[in-house]
C-alpha cells in the first residue's frame, strides 16, 4: 500500500472542508483527483504531502505517518514550481546537490544526471542554461517534472499541474506524463478538475464531491475503466459525461459510483 | 495633442527635452534671481553667483580647510586634492556611511531567520515592531552617553534608526516567498537550513538591496544629523559650520555634490543587482 487515508476530516475555522475521506492507493497506480473548485483537493494533496495535518483521521504514505514533507513525495504544484534565481539545469540538480555532502556538491555526474533528465522531458541542452522565466508555460512544467522525477520520489503528487497550459501544449504533457509513470513506476496523484483529463490520464478516477449544503466533500471512487489516449471518442466523452454527472452532485445515479471504501 | 493620453510614446527628442526641461529651468530661475539680488546689493551671501560657487567650489577641491596646519613644501595637484577640505570631508562621511550599510546586512539576516523560524519570530517580532517606532533622534543623548560623542554614537544611531526598517522589510519579503517553494525544498531533501539559505535568502537577495538602496536616504539623514550635531568632520559637519557665517557659495555645491554621491551610489548598487541576478524581473 502506497498511500493510505483512513477516515480523514479537515476543518478550516468553522467550515469542514473534508467530511471522512477514505483513500487506499496501491503503489504503481496513477490516480486522476477530480472535484470542482474549492471542493478540497489542494488539500488532500497537501495531506498527503504531510505539510498539513487532518483534524481528525490518519494520512500514511509508504507504511508512515510524518510531521512535515520529506522525499517521499515529489510535488509538482501548478505555480512557482521552480527556483527562479537558478538555472533550468541547477533547478533539476538542486535536489541531487542538497542532499549530498558539502564536499560533492557542483558534481560534473549530478549535472549529467540532470541533463538527461531534461533531455528525457522534452528540453534542449540549450534550454538548460536559461533562467526559469525565459521557458514557456509548458517547457517550465516539464523542468518541474523533471526536477522532482530525478530523486526518484515513491508517490509524485501532482496539482493542477497542467491547467495553466494551452489545450495543444497539455496533450502533449499529458502523454509525456503518462509515459515518465509508465517507466519510472511510481504512484502518481493527480489532481485536475478537467475531467477529460483525469479520464485519459488515471488507472482510477476519484472524485471529491460536496455532499449536502455544508459543502464538506467526501470521496467517490468512480469505477471507470482505465482509458488510453487512443481509444474510442465516442466511449471517451460518455465516461467523460458520467464522471461528470457524478462528481457534480450527490444525488446521482446510484450504479455510478460507489464510495471508496475497503 | 497627446499630453493628455495614456496611449502615447513621446517621440525621442521632445522626450529628451521635457525630461531635462525642469533642471534647465531651475538653474534659470537662480542664475535670474542671484543676478537681481546682487544687483542690489553687491554683498549678498544669501545666494552666490555661478561664478562664486565655482570658485567656492574649487578652492574646496584644492585647499586644506581652514584651521588646518598647511604644508609648506609644494604640492602636485593630486596630493592637494586629497588633503583639501572637500575630499577630507567626502572621505570622513563615506567611511561613516559604508560601515553603516554593512551593519545592514546583518539586519538582514535577523529578519531572514525571524521569517522562516517561527521561535525566532515569536523572540523578535514584536520586539522589534515596537522599536521601530521608537524616534531614533530623540535618543541621540542616550547615544552619546552611551557610546560617547565620536564615531560609535554616530554610527549606532544610523543602526538604530534604519536597522528596524531592514529587519522588518526582510521579513516581509521572506514570508512573501511562495509557499511552495518551501514545500519543494523539503520534497528535494532539503533541511532546513538549506531552503532558508539556498532557496529563500537566494531569490530574496535581489529585493533585499532594493530595500537597502530605497533607506540610504534615511542612512543619510541619520548620518547628517550625527555630524551636524557632534562632529568635526565631514559633509554635514562643514555644512552646519559654514552656515553660522552664511557660506552660502559653499554649501549649495556641497548639497548638490551629496546629491550627486547618493546618486551614484544608488546607480552603481542597482547596476550591481542587474549584474548579480539576470534572472530578477523587477
Ligand atoms: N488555510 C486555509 N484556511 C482556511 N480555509 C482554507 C485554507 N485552505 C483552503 N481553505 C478552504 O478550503 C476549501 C478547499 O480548498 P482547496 O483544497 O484549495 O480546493 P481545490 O484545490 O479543490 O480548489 C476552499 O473553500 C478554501 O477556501
Ligand atoms: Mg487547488
Amino acid at each position: 500500500m502506497s498511500i493510505n487515508v483512513e477516515n480523514v476530516v479537515v476543518e478550516y475555522a468553522s467550515r469542514r472542508v473534508l467530511n471522512g475521506i477514505d483513500l487506499e492507493i496501491d503503489a504503481g497506480e496513477f490516480v486522476s483527483i477530480v472535484g470542482e473548485t474549492g471542493c478540497g483537493k489542494s488539500t488532500l494533496l497537501r495531506l498527503i504531502l504531510a505539510e498539513e495535518h487532518p483534524t481528525e483521521g490518519r494520512v500514511q504514505v509508504q507504511g508512515r505517518e510524518r510531521s512535515r514533507p520529506d522525499r517521499t513525495c515529489g510535488y509538482v504544484p501548478q505555480r512557482y514550481s521552480l527556483f527562479p534565481d537558478k538555472t533550468v539545469l541547477a533547478n533539476v540538480a538542486f535536489g541531487l546537490e542538497v542532499t549530498s555532502g558539502f564536499w560533492n556538491r557542483n558534481s560534473r555526474e549530478f549535472r549529467e544526471e540532470a541533463l538527461r533528465y531534461l533531455r528525457h522531458t522534452g528540453l534542449s541542452e540549450a534550454d538548460a542554461k536559461k533562467y526559469p522565466h525565459q521557458l514557456s508555460g509548458g517547457m517550465q512544467q516539464r523542468v518541474a517534472i523533471a526536477q522532482a522525477l530525478i530523486m526518484k520520489p515513491p508517490v509524485l503528487l501532482m496539482d493542477e499541474a497542467f491547467s495553466a497550459l494551452d489545450p495543444g501544449t497539455r496533450r502533449g504533457m499529458q502523454r509525456l506524463m503518462k509515459e515518465l509513470w509508465r517507466e519510472s513506476g511510481t504512484t502518481v496523484v493527480f489532481v485536475t478538475h478537467n475531467t477529460r483529463e483525469a479520464v485519459c490520464l488515471g488507472t482510477r478516477v476519484i472524485a471529491l464531491v460536496k455532499d449536502g449544503e455544508r459543502g464538506s466533500s467526501v470521496a467517490l471512487d468512480l469505477e471507470v475503466p482505465h482509458l488510453d489516449f487512443d481509444s474510442d471518442e465516442e466511449e471517451l466523452t460518455r465516461l467523460i459525461a458520467r464522471v461528470e454527472s457524478a462528481s457534480v452532485k450527490m444525488d446521482r445515479p446510484a450504479s455510478m459510483a460507489v464510495p471508496v471504501i475497503s | 495633442m497627446s499630453f493628455f493620453r495614456i496611449d502615447t510614446q513621446p517621440a525621442r527628442i521632445p522626450a529628451w527635452v521635457l525630461s531635462w526641461f525642469l533642471f534647465a529651468a531651475g538653474i534659470t530661475a537662480y542664475f535670474y534671481a542671484a543676478e537681481q539680488r546682487h544687483r542690489e546689493n553687491p554683498d549678498d551671501r544669501v545666494m552666490p553667483t555661478v561664478t562664486q560657487m565655482v570658485r567656492a567650489f574649487q578652492d574646496a577641491a584644492a585647499k586644506p580647510a581652514e584651521g588646518q596646519e598647511v604644508q609648506e613644501a609644494p604640492q602636485s595637484l593630486i596630493q592637494r586634492v586629497r588633503g583639501s577640505m572637500l575630499a577630507t570631508d567626502t572621505l570622513a562621511t563615506a567611511r561613516r556611511f559604508l560601515i553603516s550599510v554593512a551593519l545592514l546586512f546583518p539586519a538582514v539576516l535577523l529578519g531572514l531567520h525571524m521569517a522562516m523560524f517561527p521561535y525566532m519570530g515569536a523572540f523578535f517580532l514584536r520586539f522589534f515592531q515596537f522599536f521601530d517606532k521608537i524616534v531614533a533622534l530623540s535618543l541621540l543623548p542616550i547615544l552619546f552617553i552611551a557610546f560617547g560623542i565620536d564615531e560609535l554614537s554616530k554610527i549606532m544611531l544610523i543602526v538604530i534608526g534604519v536597522a528596524p526598517t531592514i529587519i522588518l522589510d526582510t521579513v516581509n519579503l521572506t514570508k512573501s516567498v511562495p509557499r511552495e517553494q518551501i514545500v519543494k525544498g523539503f520534497t528535494l531533501g532539503a533541511g532546513d537550513f538549506a531552503i532558508t539559505y539556498r532557496i529563500v535568502l537566494k531569490q530574496i537577495f535581489p529585493r533585499v538591496l532594493n530595500s537597502i538602496r530605497l533607506n540610504l536616504k534615511a542612512v543619510m539623514l541619520f548620518l547628517f544629523a550625527g555630524e551636524m550635531i557632534a562632529s568635526t568632520d565631514g559633509l554635514a559637519y562643514r555644512i552646519a559650520l559654514l552656515r553660522r557665517h552664511m557660506g552660502m557659495d559653499t554649501i549649495l555645491p556641497y548639497a548638490l555634490w551629496v546629491a550627486l554621491l547618493l546618486f551614484a551610489v544608488d546607480l552603481g548598487m542597482s547596476t550591481l543587482n542587474k549584474k548579480l541576478h539576470p534572472w530578477f524581473q523587477e
